[in-house]
């Protein structure tokens, strides 16, 4: 557990302290909301659909850039080599990475869902709990696959575009879901008509992590 | 502990970097490592590191294929590479402390601070290591290597960047290492720098380790 919390720290605060990378993908993300906005607006056809569709597009796509930060810290100087250097046990490694990413990526979440719900007109408070669930599920997974293909990536010259090829494909269910609850959340309130999609979302969660407790240690070492 | 290595192949691409090389880091014993650039040195130390896998051969701790107890192994290894192998993001404390704290160090920060003020760089303890010189960095990933108090100490390029003050220090760390019955391997294209202290000079040659003339 201390491995775990000690990567995850360690991650955090070398994100914390890189404020232009920060500002990089809060804008980023927020740029990309704003631009459907306007090209879905100003009358929407389903602004539910809409908004739900471009939060988790945001999300994810800014998500890539979080990853490929957490690959460039690990890559410039050597830092990875010597986090397995310390013969820490390789699963618990990979969970501080992925906490830290879902810290990253839900820190997105919070800034994205008031400029989406204010842009597309949808939502109330009291789906705010729900979408917190949704959340919580959709970026569990997102985190757990993304850190398991930003290691396969690590060390190839092109694993931006390696890690959004084998990435994206992968988590379509993932994505499918979150939107579809998130729809349901913001047009009818409540998450009844879709309710399969959260055991599609916590099976997606589970494989991550459970394919990453066998795959991890392998692709750590393989990467040379 | 001895930590060896045998029968060692190693290709990159078409080109065969080490074959059939041989060499043991056995207790007390300070091993110079000398070759011209790209005879394979770094990538022994590598191997010796347990960065790298060889293609073929066997690498053995204390008789035992490594293979059998690498997390122990990498603990009693303290290699400093001349890439960093650090967070240039972190102070040389924050790094020291996180990386000993991972390989079981019970008190991290307090060895980071002993170390620090061994190699003159207890001043320097919490500014980033992003703004350090080549010399002051090489200072602290020589105190990486030695949080765990390791058995095995491998030395890539110790000397690079070092002034004088600096080079008697990184000869202070392999006495102590030597005094504390640990072996040492020093790579380096400076041989004058460390040869009074050595015990065996060896030396990579055509992909084979061999005892220099």
């Amino acid at each position: 557990m201390r491995t775990i919390l000690a990567v995850a720290l360690k991650d955090l605060r070398l994100h914390a302290r890189d404020v232009r990378f920060l500002a990089t993908l809060a804008l980023f993300s927020a740029s990309l909301v704003l631009i459907l906005s306007v090209a879905f607006g100003p009358i929407f056809s389903d602004p539910a659909r809409e908004a739900s569709a471009t939060l988790w597009a945001a999300l994810f796509f800014a998500g890539v850039l979080g990853l490929t930060r957490t690959l460039d810290l690990e890559g410039e100087s050597g830092g990875g080599e010597a986090l397995r250097l310390t013969g820490a046990d390789p699963y618990a490694l990979y969970l501080g990475k992925t906490i830290a990413n879902l810290v990253l990526i839900a820190a997105d979440f919070l800034l994205l869902l008031p400029i989406a719900s204010v842009f597309f007109d949808v939502g109330s408070l009291d789906v705010v709990p729900g979408l917190l669930g949704v959340a919580a599920l959709g970026l569990v997974g997102y985190a757990a696959w993304g850190t398991l293909f930003a290691a396969l990536a690590r060390g190839l010259r092109a694993r931006e575009l390696l890690l959004s090829v084998v990435l994206f494909p992968t988590l379509v269910p993932l994505w499918i879901g979150a939107v579809k609850l998130t729809h349901a959340l913001w047009g009818d309130g409540s998450v009844d008509p879709v309710r399969d999609w959260i055991k599609v979302l916590a099976v997606m969660d589970v494989l991550g992590l459970a394919l990453a407790a066998f795959l991890y240690e392998l692709i750590q070492e393989a990467t040379e | 502990m001895i930590l060896r290595a045998e029968g060692i192949h190693k290709r990159f691409d078409t080109r065969t970097v080490l074959r059939d090389a041989t060499i043991e880091i056995a207790p007390g014993g300070i091993t110079l490592l000398l070759g011209a650039n790209g005879s394979g040195k770094t990538t022994l130390a590598n191997i010796l590191a347990t960065l790298l896998s060889p293609d073929r051969g066997r690498i053995t701790v204390d008789g035992e294929p490594l293979a059998r107890r690498r997390a122990a192994a990498r603990r009693s290894i303290g290699f400093a590479s001349h890439r960093p192998l650090l967070y240039l993001g972190l102070t040389p404390l924050e790094n020291l402390s996180f990386f000993g704290g991972l390989a079981g160090v019970p008190t991290p920060s307090r060895r980071a601070m002993e170390l620090l003020e061994m190699l003159g760089m207890a001043e320097f303890a919490r500014a980033p290591v992003e703004r350090f010189s080549r010399g002051m960095l090489q200072r602290i990933v020589l105190a990486r290597a030695l949080m765990t108090d390791p058995k095995v100490l491998l030395l890539d390029e110790p000397y690079t960047g070092l002034d004088e003050e600096g080079v008697a220090v990184v000869n202070d760390v392999l006495r102590a290492a030597r005094e504390r019955g640990a072996g040492s391997l020093v790579i380096t294209h400076e041989p004058e720098r460390v040869r009074a202290l050595a015990s065996r000079v060896l030396r990579v040659h055509g992909g084979r380790v061999e005892e220099a003339a």
